[in-house]
């Protein structure tokens, strides 16, 4: 056992080789941390002490053409998460109580929102103030939990607007891939239909970002000075061609019927003066995360509340169209201003298929122009049958049928102008009828139009065959103070002579101006008003009742166009509504100009 | 009995005192933001502790050897029974009880024990006739060191146990023992800690094996220490159970730190980027992000090395291990060339004890050595800490200075 025992200078070599070999394990340590890792443990030590949060700009306020708000903001919170803050049985476990949201959802949210593990995650947006306060009080029982205040998009729920408004939500992963912008991340709030959806790059603005000093318990220090944060920039206000008061009128109308559509337009350069989609919803309800039980409840509903009818709604035009037939036949000789058909005696035959008139007694001789002031249907199948039905298609697209608008709003349909080729393939080639020309002569059968097709048509038709492309926004005003104002763009010209034009808009007059007019009832002293009305047959229920009116007439100022679904004929439902809607724009006009004139203004604001 | 300060060992005092004017600088730094006032000041605290600690110092110095060879034991007593009083009267701090309060100070007799427990290991060692490895001599050093040890592990407290265990062996390995029988004696903590896993454990057992044949350190010992493996080993899953929550943790997070990143393990990673994030030349005196914005948990005593190496990178750590170096070179200088063998053993211990306090703090904020709560000598904050190193200088200079005395 001799070799337990050591002198003394062994002893004191064992500890010198002990302290170097100490001291080396300790400078190996260091050089680690301090050389090798030091790049990485620099960025973490910042991310560290500093959270990153996104500033979300103030969304751009839409107004309509007098400044009145349509689209405004209120001020709401949202309660986020930062990841990498969790505590294990603490935070999610504590939120969950407190915002009535189950953890498995929680934990769903913040996966699906994540953006950086050291960023905020929303987790449930429009939070009350109380759940603010206790978040404020017990920030310590919340570890990582943040709550931001946001704005919330606030739609003006009298307007009826939502057809054109559209509203706002949260992205979803779909909408995510299609949107290149890098602002827009998950838990971004982006437009999601109607003008929010189109003009969201404008009213979303740049989100900015700052850098938040924060202690490991998550106490707020202050915002971070050596970093400099990059500002937010609002989003651009939109004035819109909208005239809320008119908006208004349109919707009220609504009152005593289920379901249907209004777009009023100036003529002279396309802008929509009022749409609205009837019934609506409310466009509130999704700026906060909506339930989805209401979200059943509206999808469900046999109104289809959602559908935007002036877009999107297809319906058979009725009566209203006639206008293209006679101004085809003019074009193409088939008839003269003052050449007339067979006599109709409330029906016409058509090999062994008796095609009606609508007045059972009927009609008698006609003129072109007299044809469209009774809506007489047997000149019109003698019309089309000698058109054909390429001719007469043709010419429905001549007047913008069959094709969209491009008016600013997403999700617009092109509606339905059928031709031979369409038989052909519908039905097999030789496999259908010419009876479906009679069909289509009077605005039935295949013939599919959307409202805002049917307005652009009667705009063209009130100003001289020259159609301005529909378009809702006016003006667009950036933060900076810039503006662009948008400048009406013609999108085509009918193809109708002035002679043909002339003739078309007679009628037009005849039909509320003449003894025989089918909307006689709207004739007044104060202003004149053309129009045209329409029945469109509804194989699924109740005729469909159109209207569409112009005034005042000898300078053309506003086109209103009217489908109340299964309300039955056009004179009796569509007409008086399009008149009352028309009444109360002029009647407003008047007091402007009367207040105008007493003041010594020029009402039309140019003077010299 | 005066002494002359030409025959004081400067070189030993400059470094202790550089040490401590380091650690009041970190400290002020550590608590510059702290919210309350009473935290910012407590580097004005440590620099009236380090007055105090210093006057003792002095006094130690002036104090002949001799009087603590004769008071050892008594001292050692008085120890005992304050261990035993804080167990009934103490305050607890960081889930430990082991505290006097008497108004703002607080009071670890902990650490009077360790000096105690020196006092007794080095007077018994001196004088005793007992061969190097007899199992007398062994069981009573054992039982000096273990009674004191299982007074502070009621408390609980896992660090400063340790340290009493390594003043056990850094003595007996002065007084003669090899430290490969150290290692053999230590080899069923091994085998406790490589049982958490059968394939770790079988390697570590056939190590001990071919080492206890080549080192032949007797047929009885050879099979005790094989017995005593193998025991260990098997009660290992036993004994994990027997231990505190806190402690369990500590140990798994010592072997995964990565294993709860806001817990635990959480002070290690923030201590490991704090450090790392100094570089080579540091952040600079009050502007390491970590130490301000309190990711870093007790940065003024336990993680006070991680201030250091934030704020003056690898340079102000490498001044640090210098300054320690020093003091160790001094110190086993001092034992070598001191006539008296209780003064030897005394320089030894107390220079064991500095060291192995600074292994396990340095090694804990660099990421290799479980969260102890052991302060980092002359540095951490802490007056009593602070006392008992300065009392450890005190001897290794009271030893140079009569080093001729027997």
């Amino acid at each position: 056992m001799a070799q337990f025992k050591l002198s003394i200078d062994k002893r004191e070599k064992l500890s010198y080789i002990f302290l170097v070999f100490l001291f080396i394990i300790l400078l190996i340590g260091l050089f680690r941390l301090q050389i090798i890792e030091h790049t990485d443990l620099a960025k973490q030590s910042e991310n560290n002490r500093i959270r990153v949060e996104s500033i979300i700009p103030r969304r751009g306020i839409v107004t309509d053409r007098n400044g009145q708000i349509i689209i405004d903001n209120r001020p709401s919170y949202t309660v986020s998460v930062v990841p990498v803050e969790i505590v294990k049985g603490k935070t999610i476990e504590n939120l969950s109580e407190l915002i009535a949201l189950d953890t498995a959802q929680i934990r769903k949210r913040i996966r699906r929102n994540m953006v950086s593990r050291y960023q905020p995650t929303p987790v449930k947006r429009d939070i009350p103030f109380e759940i603010v306060a206790i978040l404020e009080e017990q920030y310590k029982k919340f570890p990582g939990v943040v709550y931001q205040m946001e704005r919330v998009r606030q739609y003006n729920r009298q307007l009826g607007a939502e057809t054109f408004t559209g509203y706002v939500g949260e992205v979803s992963e779909n909408e995510l891939k299609k949107i290149s912008d890098e602002d827009v991340h998950l838990g971004s709030i982006i437009g999601k239909k109607g003008i929010e959806k189109k003009y969201d790059h404008i009213l979303r603005g740049r989100e900015g970002t700052k850098y938040i000093e924060i202690t490991a318990s998550g106490q707020l220090v202050g915002e971070y000075a050596d970093k400099s944060k990059i500002p937010a920039e609002p989003g651009g206000n939109l004035t819109l061609s909208i005239d809320n008061d008119l908006q208004i009128a349109c919707t009220q109308v609504f009152d005593t019927f289920c379901c249907g559509a209004i777009v009023a337009m100036d003529p002279r350069n396309g802008e929509i003066l009022a749409m609205t989609s009837y019934p609506g919803y409310d466009a509130n309800i999704f700026s906060s995360v909506i339930p989805e039980s209401l979200w059943n409840e509206i999808r469900d509903d046999s109104t289809h509340p959602l559908l935007n009818r002036p877009l999107k709604g297809k319906y058979p035009p009725g009566s209203t169209v006639k206008f293209v037939g006679i101004g085809a036949g003019l074009e193409e000789g088939v008839i003269s201003e003052n050449s007339k058909f067979k006599p109709c005696l409330g029906g016409y035959q058509f090999g062994n298929r008796f095609f009606r008139c609508w007045k059972a007694s009927g009609h008698g001789s006609l003129n072109a122009a007299h044809t469209l002031e009774q809506s007489c249907d047997v000149y019109m199948y003698q019309l089309g049958l000698k058109l054909g039905i390429d001719k007469l298609s043709e010419y429905y697209r001549g007047c913008g049928f069959g094709i969209k608008t491009g008016v600013d709003l997403p999700q617009e349909a092109s509606g339905l102008n059928p031709d031979t080729k369409y038989y052909d393939k519908r039905y097999g080639k030789r496999k259908w009828t010419l009876g479906l020309v009679l069909n289509n002569s009077i605005g039935q059968g295949e013939l599919l139009v959307t409202p805002l097709q049917l307005a652009q048509f009667f705009c063209g038709l009130a100003n001289d065959g020259v159609v301005y492309r529909p378009h809702i926004v006016k003006k667009i005003q950036y933060f900076d103070k810039k503006e662009i104002i948008i400048k009406p763009k013609i999108s085509f010209t009918f193809p109708f002579s002035q002679n043909t034009l002339r003739i078309l808009q007679e009628g037009l007059k005849l039909v509320v101006e003449g003894k025989h007019g089918t909307a006689k009832r709207l004739k007044n002293e104060f202003y004149s008003i053309g129009g045209k009305t329409g029945t469109a047959e509804n194989p699924h229920g109740d005729n469909h009742s159109w209207f569409a009116g112009v005034a005042p007439l000898d300078n053309p100022e506003i086109v209103v166009v009217a489908i109340i679904e299964n309300a039955g004929h056009g004179s009796e439902v569509a007409a008086p509504l399009v008149g009352q809607i028309i009444k109360s724009y002029m009647t407003k006009k008047m007091e402007i100009k009367t207040v105008s004139d007493s003041l010594g203004i020029d009402s039309t604001g140019e003077t010299e | 009995m005066t002494i002359k300060y030409s025959s004081l060992d400067w070189k030993l005092i400059l470094a202790a005192v550089l040490l401590t004017l380091i650690g009041i600088v970190l400290i002020m730094s550590a608590q510059h933001n702290a919210s309350t006032e009473y935290q910012q000041n407590y580097y004005q605290r440590q620099m009236i502790w380090f007055a105090i600690a210093f006057f003792i110092f002095a006094v130690i110095v002036h104090v002949p050897p001799k009087l603590f060879d004769l008071l050892a034991y008594v001292i050692y007593g008085v120890s005992i029974i304050l261990l035993i009083l804080v167990l009934f009267v103490g305050t607890a701090k960081m889930g430990a009880y082991g505290w006097f309060s008497f108004g703002p100070i607080n009071f670890a007799p902990s650490d009077l024990a360790k000096i105690a427990v020196l006092f007794a290991l080095s007077r018994f060692l001196a004088y005793t006739k007992l061969p190097v490895t007899s199992k007398r001599r062994m069981a009573l050093t054992s039982l000096l060191v273990a009674v004191p040890v299982m007074l502070i592990l009621k408390q609980p407290d896992l660090g400063t146990s340790l340290v009493f265990l390594v003043i056990l062996f850094v003595l007996w390995f002065w007084s003669g023992l090899s430290p490969f029988y150290l290692l053999l004696i230590i080899s069923p903590i091994l085998s406790l800690v490589t049982a958490s896993h059968w394939l770790s454990w079988s390697i570590y057992f056939v190590l001990l094996l071919i080492f206890l044949f080549s080192v032949r350190p007797g047929l009885l010992f050879g099979i005790v220490t094989v017995i005593t493996n193998l025991a260990f080993g098997s009660v290992m899953p036993f004994l994990w159970n027997r231990l505190a929550e806190y402690q369990k943790l500590r140990i798994l997070t010592f072997l995964d730190p990565g294993r709860d990143p806001r817990g635990a393990g959480y002070q290690i990673i923030q201590s490991k980027i704090a450090i790392g994030s100094g570089g080579i030349f540091g952040k600079g005196l009050l502007h390491g992000s970590q130490t301000r914005l309190d990711f870093l948990p007790e940065p003024h005593t336990d993680f006070i090395f991680s201030v250091l190496g934030e704020e003056f990178g690898l340079l102000g750590a490498l001044i640090l291990l210098f300054l320690f170096g020093v003091i160790f070179y001094r110190a086993v200088r001092i034992a070598v060339h001191c006539r008296s063998k209780f003064s030897s053993l005394l320089v030894m211990g107390a220079a064991g004890i500095i060291m192995f306090q600074f292994l396990i703090n340095i090694g804990m904020t660099l990421g290799f050595m479980p969260v102890t709560g052991l302060p980092l000598p002359f540095v951490s904050y802490g007056g009593t800490s602070l006392v008992l190193f300065w009392s450890l200088i005190g001897f290794m200079v009271a030893a140079e200075a009569r080093w001729q005395e027997y």
